[in-house]
């Protein structure tokens, strides 16, 4: 598909999810409310304690009844329908050729760590604070476009050699 | 110290709130039962279909579901009773169940279904065990080897083992007959064993034997479809599981449709279902996730498009699981009004 006409369909989708849910897009939220259910089930005492989860469990947030949980599981499984249609479906692993998987899974065992925290402390992911900031035209959505593009422009310079192949790591 | 004991040995009830596991409302029964429930009805599942097929006399054609998945319906039950034990809070008490048999109480019932099934499931794949052992070195797993090596000795050396085997393997098509009629009984009796409780309306409604019944062989197909690699079995598979996923949603509509036409203790159980409480988790989860989606991926694999057996497999069977859980939970909240 013409990824800017992807581009405006994600637009107008962020539109109906307003009207639909009275909530944006959003894909750290629904892990984050799991996580914190995950928690409180299994150390309820340490979770009523601390400070990051105990004013979460008490806005009564159930995984159950939270709208981006849902919305990431219709994420996985629309996908999934999608790759079916154009014959995409296989396991692999998405790596450049000169790195081994164990390299790649490591890498994004870490990338997703600093995803999680990061996402906690900027309030939102690239969807849930940019995609669904800038549609109700906060500022917080804009500086976190300059930040994440910003970053990301930095950090590929600084890991390209994870992706291509450079004069350093040619052999 | 001596009040101390008398604590622990008695106690005073001011009101029956007190009780535990009863208010808000009754909660008695929890996972343990919901997986044993699904535990019994994959098994029930995969045995319906490795007796019906070899009675079909497509032993031959259909070597997984007839011979190889039964190895797997022993373990299921054995799982499947250690969680009812597990559950029983006198734990010792369980061989009272066996000395008695109440033709009107579908726990009774379930009690000896189950004890005939589990003898008669791990016997099924024992006078198999050349072909078993012959598949497993066809599809390379040599590791199986010492078992398959132990049995046989078992069957060749020892008297009575030998004698049960030999037994069996000449009478087979008549256990065969026997083993479907208890699976059934072993499918359905999960529903019924809730729908025998008349103070809880969402149980206590005719669909849910057949429901659970439909359930539990959509479950086992779904296991065949996704071990098999036998591909016109998992064709076949597939197709039967798609017949029975439109029957599943056809028994819930009607169910839901029944309720609601009922006295107001059975509108408030659908409720449940209809803006109360699972309402999202059933409808999504249950329903959307569970027999819509693995329908679709089902008939577009009938229709050529490439898609690995496991995933339409595995989401009937998290459907299922979820499906046992929500009527446990979900009937004890339900209860005629005060």
């Amino acid at each position: 598909m013409n990824s800017y006409l992807a581009g405006f369909l994600l637009g107008l989708l962020i539109i109906a999810a307003y009207y639909i849910s009275g909530e944006g897009l959003g894909s750290s939220g629904g892990y984050r409310d799991c996580v914190i259910a995950t928690i409180h089930d299994v150390a309820p005492s340490y979770a009523e304690k601390n400070s990051f989860i105990a004013p979460r469990l008490q806005a009564g947030h159930s995984p159950s009844h939270t709208f981006l949980v849902y919305l990431l599981l219709g994420v996985i499984f629309g996908s999934i329908i999608s790759a079916v249609l154009y014959g995409r479906l296989k396991w692999s692993i998405g790596k450049a050729p000169h790195i081994t998987n164990k390299k790649r899974l490591y890498l994004a065992l870490i990338g997703g760590i600093l995803w999680g925290i990061g996402t906690q402390l900027g309030r939102g992911c690239t969807s849930g604070l940019v995609l669904s900031g800038m549609a109700v035209n906060s500022l917080s959505g804009y500086i976190g476009l300059v930040g994440i593009f910003g970053a990301g422009f930095v950090f590929a310079y600084i890991f390209k050699s994870i992706w291509i192949k450079t004069s350093k790591n040619k052999k | 110290m001596e009040e101390q004991m008398i604590q622990h040995t008695e106690r005073l009830f001011q009101t029956t709130r007190e009780i535990e596991g009863l208010y808000p409302h009754v909660h008695i029964w929890g996972w343990p039962i919901a997986t044993y429930l699904f535990l019994g009805g994959l098994a029930a599942g995969i045995l319906l279909f490795a007796t019906l097929y070899y009675l079909k006399g497509k032993e031959n054609d259909m070597p997984f579901t007839v011979k190889i998945a039964p190895i797997f319906t022993f373990i299921i039950i054995s799982i499947g009773l250690m969680l009812l034990v597990y559950d029983l809070h006198h734990k010792l008490y369980v061989w009272r169940l066996f000395m008695t048999f109440r033709i009107e109480s579908p726990m009774s019932w379930g009690a000896w279904t189950l004890v005939a099934v589990s003898i008669l499931s791990l016997l099924w794949p024992l006078s198999y065990i050349d072909d078993i052992e012959a598949y497993l070195h066809e599809r390379g797993w040599k590791k199986l080897d010492k078992i398959t090596r132990f049995i046989r000795n078992l069957e060749h050396n020892w008297l009575i083992p030998r004698f049960i085997i030999l037994t069996f393997r000449k009478y087979r098509k008549f256990f065969a007959y026997i083993l479907l009629f208890l699976s059934i009984i072993l499918g359905i009796y999960t529903g019924i064993l809730l729908s025998a409780f008349n103070a809880h309306p969402l149980w206590n409604n005719p669909i849910l034997g057949p429901l659970f019944l439909t359930s539990g062989v959509s479950t086992g197909s779904a296991f065949v479809m996704w071990l098999s690699n036998n591909k016109k079995e998992r064709r076949l598979m597939s197709t039967i599981d798609m017949a029975l996923i439109a029957t599943e949603l056809f028994f819930i509509i009607h169910m839901i449709m029944g309720m609601q036409a009922g006295p107001e203790a059975f509108k408030q159980a659908a409720h449940l279902f209809l803006g109360g409480e699972f309402t999202v988790i059933f409808w999504v989860v249950f329903v959307g996730m569970g027999l819509v989606l693995p329908f679709i991926l089902e008939a577009l694999e009938l229709k050529g498009f490439h898609i690995p057996p496991a995933l339409p497999a595995i989401l009937v069977l998290i459907g299922g699981y979820i499906f046992r859980m929500i009527i446990v939970y979900a009937g004890q909240m339900s209860a005629y009004p005060f």
